[in-house]
């Protein structure tokens, strides 16, 4: 533990962006997700961690509902963003993700150009009006994900064409585009070398200043490193949920001490 | 069957040989089976195969080869033949073989005593009246040449056989005892019979290359006759089909454009049919259906795919024809006059249409679920809807598989017969309108190879090059289209 | 990280909007979608319209093939007609052809006629042609059968001619028949008479799935019977050639085959002839087995061999994949304990593979089945299947048709009474094609097997 870079954050108590209440996932008969109440600040890094298989990708995937695509999966209990319930019957999920982004484990770029990747979500929610508008948010969302430098001699080209890391800050400036102001990351890093982990956990750290980021690693480090808050899931149970410093210094649940010690994962 | 005698008499062989080898090794080894390399039955096997695989490969040889040299025997003593006019030799030489094979057949039946099957003079006696009575029809008098080569065709058969049955019985003793006397408890016979085993698997496996190396054989050597009774420029360019019908007059035009035009126009309307409607229900099914619709829609296009080509040939022509006569045709619901009778470029087409549905739906679906799922899942947590996922990720994604897939749904419609023999009319035209009829490749294949036309006439000899076009170009397609459908796989893998 | 990140760079005073409000631009993204989504269903929908119509087409007018209109007629088999001399010897009755016993036919219907008060101006020889012209010839067996029949009067039940038939199936109407030379309005009258005193009557009629082929100007009398044993003697041939072959391929290319230039040679084979269109095989069966092997043309062997190397590639491509599903830890199990690599494949992994091995052939033997392009150019068509074949060795080596070929053997005569025919054969196919693969499937269901 001793490794651990465990600066001294300011936490400033932002107003709650994200607020679930009472939430429990089924996968058929599977109870997957048991009674998760979590408040999420805004322009804060949050960590999931706990042991694979606890339920932190599900519940976070639950934040943008992204579980409808998965037609087993049922999802109660109270979600709310900036107070409107997001499973509310009114509410389209298309919008919802449009407003909440997400970013997956393993870099998933289309096998069209880069300019394309980073395009595809400001074409589909017409966020620009015109060509040279959309040249801008491209090179905007490039440049937020710090790829700008390295891509913008090469914007036709295809993005697996890219190295891994690069591949992920494709992703990351894909939906950076759309201008969301939630960003959900799961687990962002497994499939990087230590290099370009370095890179997107720094690049994490500078998106706090715009969005609410919720991370779900299996990395405590990472967890040490990126976040201000961390909730610490373990069998579909929330069990603690605190400033980041804290859990990995003073956890009040001997679960997560077990977990963050290293005796149980 | 004397053959099938002779089949029984080797396996006969062949078992004695299995008992005799498996009980020598258990005496050899002193009655105790564990002290001989291989378990018992190998020793046994092994003399059984030896005794049996070298003789019947020399009898099939032999049955091969046999006709052959036959034909050389006789062919001097045809002298009002052209030996270099192959058409009329072939025709006499097989007449010499019925005959022959007709005094056979009525000898064993009795209406001819051997005496009397050896003297029969032609002008004597009223061969094919004779030979009628036991129902060998024969198509013409059988004149003195003839019979006298029917004569010596049958005494040389008749010596061949024997020759070869009793060296085949000889070779497969031989084997047997070779094998017996090699049986020792440390003979390793199963070594050896595995390997007997492994090289029967493996021709086998060559039937394959035999088999396409039969196709091309058949087909190049009748394409060479064909281009030497008809210019090949004439066949290539030619823009009229009108086979004379007399039989054998240089007045035939055998161009094969026309029937390129009407073999390509029918692809087309089918897959036009078929690319749109197997295309979206792969979608939906991949995309959009819950496992229940799936697992009933799936089976159920795939019934389509099970009905055999003849059931949507008679739909073509009794049913589709005249529903879209009484739409198109003179006289019919939309008052337009287009179609002339119930068969039609549309008629095939859309029948080979629907028949093409499940081809290319099951093939689409495939290639749709090997887009990775994290590509949708991209796609989707920016906000994309699923038709703005599919149609802009998954379907370029998904692009060069489904163009392998429609290639492979075109070679098959370009090799489709019994649609276009029943649907699509027998004229060769070069005309732009769907409603007419107009002809393939394969139907005249069909046409021209089962009328009553001499096999060594341009008229018959010109479905073997419509066939290796046909092969030529349906290879093609499917070398690219499997080409294609690889190179995607491997993206995703 | 050499990239200076403007973070100032937010869109300014990009409105924060409520997900609950679904604004402009969604609601035309999801017309689009809903749009999209009933494309699909269309296309399933149309799909499954054609297979509802195909269907519904092939039972309407296959069904009535089926059933055949018969007339219940009692017959005085007149001695001096038959067997003027009275010797009783069948081979003196034999010398009367079936032209003698039409005279009989017309004289028992104007009797008939009689007796039911029924009045037509039309003379017997005219009345005989509401009957099938195999009539004559069904009284002429009955008493080659039985002599002593002669000098009595016997009920026969006989069929009527298939303009009649179709009358009273509804494809042939008055009108229709204006102009037809052989049966009139006058007929029909009789008939529906006859119909009503329940003399004529429609029922089952078992000699179209046994019978043989009639001539063309018989369709009444026409069975699909002989093709049907053509068709197995071929499926037999099929089945021992094709399943050992396959099977021995398949393990070979499978377990034994070295990774080398020939092996990728046979592999690229496979996979074209698995492509190459059915009709190519024909040519290849016309001219390697009857141009240079002399084998019987139409001959059901020969169709067998033709379909054997056209199946191949199927059952080929199927073994392979069961024998692949076989897990390797039964190999190395196998291996293990000291088992050679040919007994490992022959002792475990053939019998785990042969469910699945089994379905494939059995699929493959169903396409084998239906096809029949090839068949037509070795001569299965055009050849009227008019008798069974003798014995086993005819079986193969006589001239015969094959379902499929038959089917089209009718579908080309010009008389339509053919075509119900026609369809009437398509469901006799297709009941067989469907029994395979539902054998196919149950065995998949019994077999199946997860590693």
């Amino acid at each position: 533990m001793d490794d651990l870079r465990l600066i001294e954050r300011a936490v400033d108590m932002n107003e709650t962006k994200i607020s679930a209440n009472g939430v429990q996932v089924y996968y058929g008969d599977n109870h997957a997700i048991k009674d998760v109440n979590v408040e999420i600040a805004d322009k804060t890094v949050t960590a999931f961690i706990g042991p694979s298989g606890c339920g932190k990708s599900t519940f976070l995937r639950c934040l943008n509902r992204m579980n409808d695509t998965i037609s087993v999966a049922r999802v109660e209990g109270d979600i709310r963003i900036d107070g409107e319930d997001i499973y509310d019957k009114r509410v389209d999920p298309v919008q919802l993700r449009a407003k909440v982004g997400m970013v997956f484990q393993k870099p998933n770029p289309f096998p069209k150009s880069i300019y394309d990747n980073v395009a595809y979500g400001p074409k589909i929610h017409g966020l620009a009006r015109n060509k040279a508008e959309l040249d801008e948010i491209v090179e905007r969302a490039l440049r937020r994900a710090a790829l700008w430098n390295e891509a913008k001699d090469r914007l036709q080209e295809p993005g697996t064409g890219l190295s891994g890391g690069q591949q992920q800050r494709l992703c990351i400036a894909r939906a950076v585009a759309t201008e969301p102001e939630v960003l959900l990351m799961d687990e962002p890093c497994s499939a990087l070398d230590p290099i370009a982990t370095a890179q997107v956990e720094e690049l994490i750290d500078e998106l706090r200043q715009s969005y609410s980021v919720v991370i779900v690693t299996h990395s405590m480090q990472q967890a040490a490193r990126v976040s201000q808050m961390t909730a610490f899931f373990h069998l579909g149970n929330l069990v603690e949920y605190d400033e980041t410093g804290t859990i990995f210094t003073n956890p009040s649940d001997p679960r997560t001490e077990s977990y963050i010690s290293g005796r149980i994962g | 069957m004397a053959l099938s005698w002779l089949f029984g008499l080797l396996v006969l062989i062949a078992v004695a040989g299995f008992f005799a080898g498996r009980s020598k090794s258990v005496a050899s080894a002193g009655g105790d089976a564990r002290g001989l390399h291989s378990r018992p039955n190998y020793y046994g096997w092994h003399v059984a195969l030896n005794a049996l695989v070298p003789a019947l490969l020399l009898l099939v040889l032999w049955l091969l080869i046999q006709p052959f040299v036959l034909n050389r025997a006789v062919m001097p003593m045809l002298s009002s033949v052209d030996v270099n006019d192959r058409g009329t030799m072939s025709l006499v030489l097989s007449d010499v073989r019925r005959v022959a094979e007709g005094i056979d057949i009525a000898i064993t039946e009795g209406a001819i005593s051997p005496d009397e099957a050896r003297d029969i003079q032609a002008d004597v006696m009223d061969v094919r009246a004779r030979l009628a009575e036991v129902g060998v029809a024969l198509g013409s008098d059988v004149s003195i040449e003839t019979l006298s080569a029917a004569q010596r065709y049958r005494a040389l058969a008749y010596t061949g056989t024997s020759v070869m049955t009793i060296l085949v019985l000889i070779v497969s003793l031989v084997g047997g005892v070779i094998a017996y006397r090699l049986v020792r408890p440390d003979f390793r016979s199963r070594n050896v019979v595995e390997f007997g085993v492994r090289m029967l698997l493996l021709s086998a496996a060559s039937i394959a290359i035999l088999t396409t190396v039969g196709i091309v054989l058949s087909l190049v050597f009748n394409t060479v006759e064909f281009f030497r009774l008809y210019p090949a420029t004439d066949f290539f360019f030619g823009l009229n089909w009108a086979p004379s019908f007399s039989g054998r007059g240089g007045a035939s035009e055998l161009g094969i454009l026309p029937l390129l035009w009407g073999t390509l126009y029918i692809s087309v309307v089918a897959l036009a049919v078929a690319v749109p409607i197997g295309l979206f229900s792969a979608i939906y099914l991949s995309e959009y259906a819950t496992k229940r619709v799936r697992s009933i829609v799936k089976p159920m296009i795939e019934v389509l795919a099970g009905i055999p080509t003849i059931v949507y040939g008679l739909f073509a022509l009794l049913t589709v024809g005249p529903v879209l006569v009484s739409a198109f045709g003179e006289g019919g619901v939309l008052g337009v006059s287009w179609m002339g009778g119930g068969t039609a470029v549309m008629t095939a087409g859309l029948v080979m249409g629907i028949m093409l549905i499940p081809f290319v739906s099951s093939l689409s679906d495939d290639i749709i679920n090997a887009v990775p799922q994290s590509m949708r899942d991209g796609s989707l947590g920016l906000g994309a809807t699923r038709s703005e996922t599919v149609r802009q990720v998954v379907l370029p994604a998904a692009l060069p598989g489904i163009v392998g897939a429609i290639l492979l749904a075109a070679s098959r419609a370009i090799g489709e017969t019994m649609i276009v023999v029943l649907g699509a009319g027998a004229a060769a035209r070069l005309s732009m309108n769907p409603f007419d009829a107009m002809t393939t490749i394969t139907a005249k294949i069909v046409s021209q190879l089962t009328g009553d036309a001499d096999f060594s006439s341009p008229e018959a000899l010109v479905a073997f090059s419509l066939g290796m076009t046909l092969f030529v170009i349906t290879l093609g397609l499917n070398v690219f289209a499997l080409w294609i459908v690889r190179r995607y796989r491997e993206q995703y893998e | 990280m050499t990239d200076t990140t403007p973070l100032d760079a937010a869109p300014a005073g990009k409105p924060t909007k409520s997900i609950l409000v679904e604004d402009e631009r969604t609601r035309a993204r999801n017309r689009a979608e809903a749009r999209f989504r009933a494309y699909g269903i269309a296309a399933i929908a149309i799909a499954a319209t054609f297979l509802v119509i195909l269907l519904a087409t092939i039972v309407v007018r296959g069904v009535p093939a089926f059933t055949q209109t018969y007339m219940t007629l009692d017959v005085t088999l007149e001695a001096n007609a038959l067997d003027p001399n009275g010797t009783g010897d069948r081979d003196e009755i034999a010398k009367v052809t079936t032209f003698g016993y039409q005279p009989l036919i017309g004289q028992a219907l104007v009797s008939l006629l009689e007796e039911q008060r029924i009045e037509t101006p039309l003379p017997p020889p005219a009345l005989i042609l509401m009957l099938s012209q195999s009539a004559p010839a069904v009284l002429r067996d009955a008493v080659l059968d039985d002599p002593s029949l002669i000098g009595q009067t016997v009920t026969f039940e006989l069929l009527t001619s298939s303009r009649a038939d179709g009358y009273f199936k509804g494809r042939v109407t008055r009108e229709s028949l204006a102009r037809d030379r052989n049966l009139g309005p006058p007929h029909l009258d009789i008939l529906d008479q006859l119909a009503e005193s329940g003399h004529v009557e429609r029922r089952f009629n078992l000699d179209f799935i046994t019978g043989s082929d009639a001539s063309e100007s018989r369709p009444e009398s026409a069975g699909i019977g002989v093709s049907m044993i053509g068709s197995f003697f071929m499926m037999l041939v099929v089945l021992f050639l094709s399943l050992p072959i396959g099977v021995a391929a398949s393990i070979y290319l499978e377990e034994f085959a070295p990774q080398n230039r020939f092996t990728d040679f046979i592999e690229v084979n496979i996979s074209n002839l698995a492509a190459v269109p059915s009709i190519v095989f024909g040519i290849l069966g016309l001219a390697i087995f009857i141009q240079v092997m002399h084998l019987p043309q139409s001959a059901p062997l020969v169709g067998g061999l033709v379909l054997t190397l056209m199946t191949l590639p199927t059952i080929i491509i199927s073994t392979r994949a069961s024998l692949k599903s076989v897990p390797p830890s039964i190999r190395e199990a196998a291996l293990g304990v000291g088992a050679s690599k040919m007994q490992t494949v022959f002792h475990h992994v053939l019998p785990l593979a042969m469910p699945g091995i089994l379905t494939g052939t059995i699929i493959g033997l169903a396409q084998a089945l239906g096809e029949t392009a090839p068949l037509l150019l070795i001569g299965m068509v055009g050849f009227i299947a008019s008798n069974y074949p003798a014995g086993v060795a005819e079986g193969f080596l006589d001239p015969n048709s094959a379902m499929p070929a038959q089917i089209y053997e009718w579908a080309k005569r010009a008389d339509p009474a053919y075509y119900e025919r026609a369809w009437g054969g398509i469901i006799v196919l297709l009941v067989f094609l469907m029994s395979m693969n539902l054998l196919a499937i149950l065995l998949r269901r019994r077999f199946e097997r997860r590693w």
